[in-house]
């Protein structure tokens, strides 16, 4: 069954990128993290704020920054002020969501040159950004019980291993793989070299869950400047082209979900794969992003994306196969465990980070082999969106 | 209508935050604190300079952070508004008086209570003058700015 009427005419080029640190209690306010990363983009795209005709800003709820209506809030930091100007939001999916966006404002016509600009400062909620998620939460039902954001993903990590008899162990090689890539990484803020006893030994934070397999709260920004084609093609020899996107929400009940499996990353996956013309996505994607804030939720999106078999992305992590060497290497920036998670920024900077990879400019991040086709996966909403972008030099 | 036999489940959302002022409003506010001036940043390009400062301008995108220079805390009652109740609808006794102000040699300006004038006299375009906290009670807030008073009513003396 075909999930897309027809595919987009007008292709649709990332032309430049841009990334702010990623940090904790950074000094510098949501709109200047905003400027570091989209005038960086914009530099490196060769082009001027005069120049774009239209801004995608992406940013996670409202409760982080703790400023009501932070879309138009942050607006000049995004290079927004006058032209039209779109808030692109499905929570922790938003990063990836928000080159969608701007995708969908250049492939319709409207538009030849899009600035995409994501941010989260995390840190000014005290006295920690979970309680902005104790609200999530269905009031009646589910809130009396108190439940926070570490008791679900706990649940279905444990659901996930269970189903398929996977171990802690297995889980914890995540960590240590992601922590250990970002220390290539300039802008990472929780690189490090680790062992999965160390991972292990840290503390339980909700069983099975440690305190080493949870991304850190962060504060950072991230950038791209979109273009169509005949636009990219006069302002760079390497433009990075936007093949497929695809998104996709399950139900608003978590308890009525498969929890071992994500069956709403499937449909997002299939979508932009359709879009893409991938009918063999382990041969086809060369290198890839998944969104990694809980060290199993890699394993379980990569199943989802159609990248492993179901239950067997542990032992494929296990034989080497998404080491930065590896036949697929997934996470070469250090994703959200190593580099950070200032929530939407986050689903950008993997944006980011494949086009990098995709032009050889990641330097000591970079894969072997002129990868020439990657993906990026987010993940958020009430843990029910998958948003994903099929990215190639073609 | 009687809702007193509605059934309800009262909420609160328990987070609380700690905001930082920015690399620009750190030096404005160290700058307010130490000096008693105002600290703005100018993009020469467009012609603006921008009170609040900014690290960028807005228009062209273009670095401003070394763009920095000072201005005199005052300017001209822009628009002012009379508040005669409080949040809760309590009286205010007496009306408080606050204005926008526009502050000379910027493009932008400053909210404060308006001073040591009564409220026949004030006036649009009125010129007014920053009334600071003195300079050891300063902590480098907003609120080092007690408010803004007509420029002849204030004693000459230079900016502290």
């Amino acid at each position: 069954m075909s999930l897309i009427r027809r595919k987009p005419q007008r292709r649709v080029a990332i032309i430049g990128a841009g990334l702010s640190l990623f940090m904790r209690r950074a000094l510098d306010t949501g709109k200047e993290l905003s400027y570091y990363a989209a005038s960086q983009a914009l530099d490196a795209a060769g082009v001027r704020r005069k120049d774009i005709q239209a801004v995608v800003m992406a940013t996670a709820p409202d409760a982080f920054d703790g400023v009501h209506m932070k879309g138009e809030w942050l607006l000049d930091g995004a290079g927004g002020v006058g032209k039209p100007y779109l808030r692109a939001y499905v929570g922790g999916g938003s990063g990836v969501f928000s080159i969608i966006s701007g995708w969908m404002m250049v492939a319709s016509g409207l538009f030849d040159l899009v600035l995409v600009v994501a941010e989260e400062k995390m840190s000014s909620c005290q006295p920690h950004p979970q309680g902005a998620f104790l609200t999530i939460f269905d009031h009646i039902i589910e809130r009396p019980l108190g439940p926070n954001l570490l008791w679900i993903f706990s649940l279905e990590q444990q659901r996930y291993m269970a189903a398929y008899g996977i171990q802690n162990e297995d889980i914890a090689l995540v960590s240590v793989k992601n922590k250990h890539n970002a220390l290539a990484h300039p802008a990472a803020q929780v690189a490090a070299q680790l062992t999965v006893k160390d991972v292990l030994d840290s503390e339980v934070v909700a069983w099975p869950v440690h305190r080493l397999m949870v991304s850190p709260i962060s504060d950072g920004a991230a950038a791209v400047v979109l273009a169509s084609e005949h636009v990219a093609q006069r302002l760079t020899d390497h433009p990075i082209w936007i093949q497929g996107v695809g998104w996709c929400l399950d139900t608003s009940y978590w308890g009525n979900r498969d929890l071992a499996y994500p069956r709403y990353v499937e449909q997002a996956a299939r979508m932009a794969y359709e879009m893409a013309g991938i009918t063999e996505p382990r041969r086809q994607i060369h290198v890839a992003e998944p969104y990694d804030p809980f060290a199993y939720k890699e394993l379980h999106h990569l199943e989802g994306l159609q990248l492993a078999d179901r239950g067997k992305a542990p032992d494929d992590l296990a034989g080497g196969r998404f080491d930065r060497g590896g036949e697929l290497p997934t996470c070469p920036s250090g994703g959200l465990m190593g580099v950070g998670n200032p929530i939407a920024a986050a689903g950008l900077m993997k944006i980011c980070e494949l086009f990098w990879q995709l032009r050889g400019e990641a330097g000591a991040r970079q894969v072997p082999g002129n990868p020439e086709r990657g993906l990026a996966q987010a993940w958020g909403d009430l843990m029910q969106v998958g948003t994903v972008a099929v990215l190639g030099v073609r | 209508m009687n809702l007193t036999h509605a059934r309800v489940w009262r909420g609160t959302m328990p987070v609380q935050y700690l905001y930082t002022a920015g690399v620009a409003g750190e030096r404005f506010f160290q700058t307010l604190r130490r000096r008693g001036v105002l600290a703005v940043t100018r993009c020469a390009e467009c012609q603006v300079t921008y009170l609040p400062p900014r690290l960028y301008c807005e228009r062209c995108f273009a670095d401003l952070s070394q763009a920095w220079a000072e201005v005199a805390p005052g300017g001209r009652v822009h628009t002012y508004t009379v508040v005669c109740e409080d949040q809760d609808g309590h009286p205010l006794d007496p009306p408080q008086v606050v204005a926008f102000v526009r502050i000379d040699g910027t493009d932008g300006g400053l909210i404060g209570r308006l001073l040591r004038v009564r409220l026949q006299d004030v006036r649009v375009e009125m010129p007014v003058d920053a009334v600071l906290a003195p300079p050891r009670r300063r902590r480098g807030r907003m609120d080092d700015i007690v408010g803004f008073a007509p420029r002849r009513a204030l004693p000459r003396r230079r900016t502290p």
